[in-house]
């Protein structure tokens, strides 16, 4: 006859392995349901590591189950007691065992009771192993409706893949702007503004990486650029068209000549030469001051900066009057100047530079946030694609008699079928450049850059933003001026390249439909104005 | 010298009790659960109240119990003008050497069985004169209290269908009983051997089958049956879901004015050891305690008017309890 002890050690064996039986079917039923579960949000909601989710949840919920199995193991006393109903011991086993310790009267007969009865059975039989079969069919259940639910076109990938190319988009455009960054801190002219523009397109970048979308980036766009340009200097311009006008007044003198070149080549330059020709008045004959008076005196007129205005009208008089020391004076003063307008150009190169590089990001943003609305985000480089390129130029074109400088900032977008636009302003001579290409195969166009210049010699064929380029008809090819390296083309030829380019972009639904209607309107009115002729 | 204290066997009470069944049994025909109930008081020392309608043998059962056990047997017929007197006995003139004194003639209340036949014809008075010699098992008269003979079991009857005249016991006495057991009609192979044992040229007689001593030894030996925690926890489950403020059973909520008091309890788990003996055993198993609960409980629930109305009866309510009252554990 076994003891109370070999007793209990069978019961805990046969209970262990009917509870690891259930608890694994209660494991098995936590992650059917945790897969099944994961995967049906995942329909109902964008769910990008579901996969793992869902089977990392498998091993957790069998861990569970096992340390629940470990945990919640029954004492000897519920197994006996347990033993006791299911064999049919009549409390038997169950008091033997809580009075294992009594000496009563009649504790002893009890348990020599308890005894012989539990030897007539197989305890085993207290706790057979034996699965659920509602939870055994819950399991396969929840098991099919996740395999269906695995295998059937999910909704939502779509969704997901559309903010994977959002962020790819996002990255790109951010990249575009570090790009523009890196391009000011490697320039080779700094400027005062360097630091602020450098915040600006940091920022810019931060907003456009933490955006939650392309559009939500876009919006961040405009605000620095138009902190960019509140940077620049608006009377940049008129000096710039006081120095050209400086540089062609002084073509014509023999003194002045060499610092006509070297005004035309750069501001910089123009002013050191100035300055030389300030020192060299004491020695001049009385004929060139007199010619150098006159050239000073034209340029004078043409000033539009009243600074120099007053510098050259002074410089003028002054050699007029044969106070040569006075006159160089002056002089220095216009070469101060010029040295100002060197430091706004360097400044405006580098607004540009930035400002490129916020439209480079545009582009890219714009094209994505087009894509998404056209439900179209989640395929990148399908259908149509569109490519940013931005060209930027900056020149000085210097001729014999005639000098012109000037910057321009282009851009272009490219589409699949191979199109693309480019814009430029800028003054004297310059030329902008952009470039684009699509995704699969369509390229952009050079974009262009207008410039003007003034003081343009006989043989020389300025062009004049408005005015036909003498001696050439509309159509003709734009020649190449000094130092520009793209050709430029009047307005009349591109107006209708750009209207087409605008209206294009007024069919993406990124822009409202009112302001659709503005800008059709606006082309509109432009046509109205002009009439057939150049603007 | 000290007398030796019998050895305590369990064995010993299973054949007393099962002899004393076999022994009834030739003379009381069916009415198996009656036997088992009476014999459950009469080793646990508890009385018997028999609740049933003329003529189904309660009287027989108690004289043949009589017959059965080497005791002293005796009969009151109760009537609405007997006296308490007439049962515990009273203080005499007799002639005690030439003297003129009182002395005591005890009352038929000496016997260590007795029947109280038609108790409920009684009135109250005389009534509790019985049912306060059953708790204290002593009888005073005058000044003097006398102790009434160890063993002492009585066996109650009393009429369901004739209410006039009578005198219901109140609540507090029935809880004097320790069983309250109903004899039903018999069925009718039953009744055709009851024609053929009682109608013939002469009926049965029973022989002794234990003397007082052996139901004592009995008693003390009943007393010792172990009973583990958790059937004790069972049979507290079940006084305490009679109650109706302290149980979540809809219909003792609704039909119970009072549940089981402490003394059920204590009835429950006696029995409950004594029915464990008769069935070979020595532990007391929930089953025990279900069996014995109806007998034991059935007079300590006192029901609520509407309960009649609805033809509810304590047994239902036991039923129920017994029931939907968890005997597993809470947990695995």
């Amino acid at each position: 006859m076994s003891s109370l002890d070999t007793i209990i050690r069978e019961l805990r064996r046969a209970a262990a392995r009917a509870r690891a039986a259930r608890y694994a079917v209660h494991g098995l039923v936590a992650a059917a349901a945790w897969v099944t579960l994961v995967l049906l949000i995942a329909r109902l909601t964008p769910f990008e590591r579901r996969a793992t989710v869902a089977v990392v949840g498998i091993p957790v919920a069998l861990a569970v189950a096992a340390l629940a199995w470990l945990l919640r193991r029954p004492s000897a006393a519920i197994l006996m007691r347990l033993a006791d109903i299911r064999l049919g011991l009549k409390e038997r086993l169950s008091t033997a065992w809580e009075r294992r310790t009594e000496s009563g009267t009649l504790d002893d007969a009890q348990r020599r009771d308890a005894l012989q009865h539990a030897a007539r059975t197989r305890l085993a039989a207290a706790f057979p192993v034996r699965v659920n079969r509602g939870e055994a069919s819950l399991v396969a259940v929840l098991a099919i409706f996740a395999l269906a639910l695995a295998l059937l076109p999910n909704p939502m990938d779509q969704v997901l893949a559309q903010r994977q190319a959002d962020r790819t988009s996002q990255a790109r455009a951010a990249k575009a702007v570090q790009d523009a960054q890196k391009k000011i801190t490697d320039s080779a002219k700094p400027t005062p503004v360097d630091p602020q523009v450098q915040k600006i397109l940091h920022d810019a970048q931060a907003k456009i990486r933490q955006a939650d979308s392309p559009r939500q980036a876009l919006e961040s766009i405009t605000p620095a650029e138009q902190q960019l340009q509140r940077l620049t200097d608006p009377g940049t311009p008129a000096l710039n068209s006081s120095a050209q006008n400086l540089a062609n007044a002084l073509s014509g003198t023999a003194a002045g000549n060499s610092a006509a070149q070297a005004i035309s080549t750069s501001p910089a330059k123009g002013a050191q030469s100035v300055r030389d020709l300030a020192s060299q008045l004491q020695n001049m004959s009385p004929k060139d001051r007199e010619e150098l008076a006159k050239a000073l005196a034209k340029a004078s007129q043409q000033a539009q900066n009243s600074q120099m205005r007053d510098s050259l009208s002074k410089a003028s008089s002054s050699l007029q009057n044969g106070d040569a020391s006075s006159a160089a004076e002056a002089l220095n003063d216009v070469a101060s100047q010029l040295d100002s307008l060197q430091q706004q150009q360097n400044t405006d190169q580098a607004v540009a530079s930035a400002i490129n590089g916020l439209e480079s990001a545009r582009q890219e943003l714009a094209a994505q946030a087009d894509r998404d609305a056209k439900g179209q985000g989640g395929q990148p480089n399908a259908g149509a694609s569109a490519s940013p390129g931005a060209g930027t130029s900056a020149g000085a074109g210097a001729s014999p008699g005639a000098s012109g400088s000037g910057n321009g900032t282009g851009s272009g977008t490219g589409t699949g079928t191979g199109t693309g636009t480019g814009t430029g302003t800028g003054t004297g001579t310059g030329s902008g450049s952009g470039n684009g290409s699509g995704g699969t195969g369509g390229t952009g166009s050079n974009g262009s850059g207008t410039g003007s210049g003034s003081g343009a010699k006989s043989t020389e064929r300025v062009y004049v933003p408005g005015q036909p380029v003498p001696g050439q008809s509309d159509n003709d090819p734009t020649p190449l001026g000094l130092g520009q390296d793209v050709p430029l083309s009047p307005y009349s030829q591109v107006i209708q390249a750009y209207q087409q380019a605008a209206l294009d972009a007024t069919d993406q639904s990124l822009i409202p439909g009112s302001e659709r209607d503005l800008v059709r309107q606006y082309f509109s009115q432009l046509g109205e104005q002009t009439g057939p002729g150049p603007k | 010298m000290i007398a030796e204290e019998p050895r305590v066997d369990g064995t010993q009470v299973t054949e007393l009790a099962q002899s004393l069944e076999a022994e009834l049994a030739r003379l009381i025909v069916g009415q198996k659960e009656l036997l088992r109930d009476t014999v459950i008081a009469l080793i646990a020392g508890g009385h018997v109240l028999l609740e049933g309608v003329p003529g189904l043998g309660k009287t027989v059962l108690v004289r043949s119990l009589g017959q059965a056990l080497t005791m002293s047997f005796s009969r009151i017929q109760f009537t609405p003008d007997l006296m308490p007197a007439d049962i515990v006995g009273t203080n005499v003139i007799g002639d005690e050497a030439g003297r003129r004194e009182f002395h005591y003639q005890a009352g038929p209340i000496f016997a260590n069985l007795v029947l109280a036949d038609e108790i409920n014809r009684a009135t109250p008075k005389t009534q509790s004169a019985l049912l306060e010699a059953m708790q204290e098992r002593t009888v005073t008269v005058g000044t003097q209290t006398r102790p009434l003979p160890n063993p002492f079991f009585v066996l109650a009857t009393q009429n369901p269908i004739e209410l006039e005249g009578t005198y219901p016991l109140p609540e507090a006495q029935l809880d004097r009983f320790f069983f309250k057991v109903l004899v039903p009609f018999p069925g009718e192979q039953d009744l055709l051997e009851i024609a053929r044992r009682t109608t013939g040229e002469s009926t049965p007689q029973l022989k002794p089958v234990a003397d007082a001593a052996t139901v004592l030894h009995a008693q003390r030996v009943a007393r010792e049956v172990p009973i583990a925690e958790h059937v004790l926890g069972y049979a507290a489950r079940l006084i305490t879901a009679t109650h109706p403020d302290r149980t979540q059973l809809d219909g003792v909520k609704r039909y119970v004015r009072w549940g089981a008091s402490p003394r059920g309890m204590q009835t429950l788990i006696l029995a409950g050891k004594v029915r464990a003996l008769l069935e070979g055993r020595y532990n007391v198993a929930f089953d025990d305690l279900s069996a014995v609960a109806t007998p034991a409980l059935r007079h300590r629930i006192f029901l609520q008017f509407e309960a009649e109305a609805d033809g509810i009866a304590a047994d239902k309510i036991i039923s129920d309890i017994l029931e939907r009252t968890p005997k597993e554990p809470g947990r695995e």
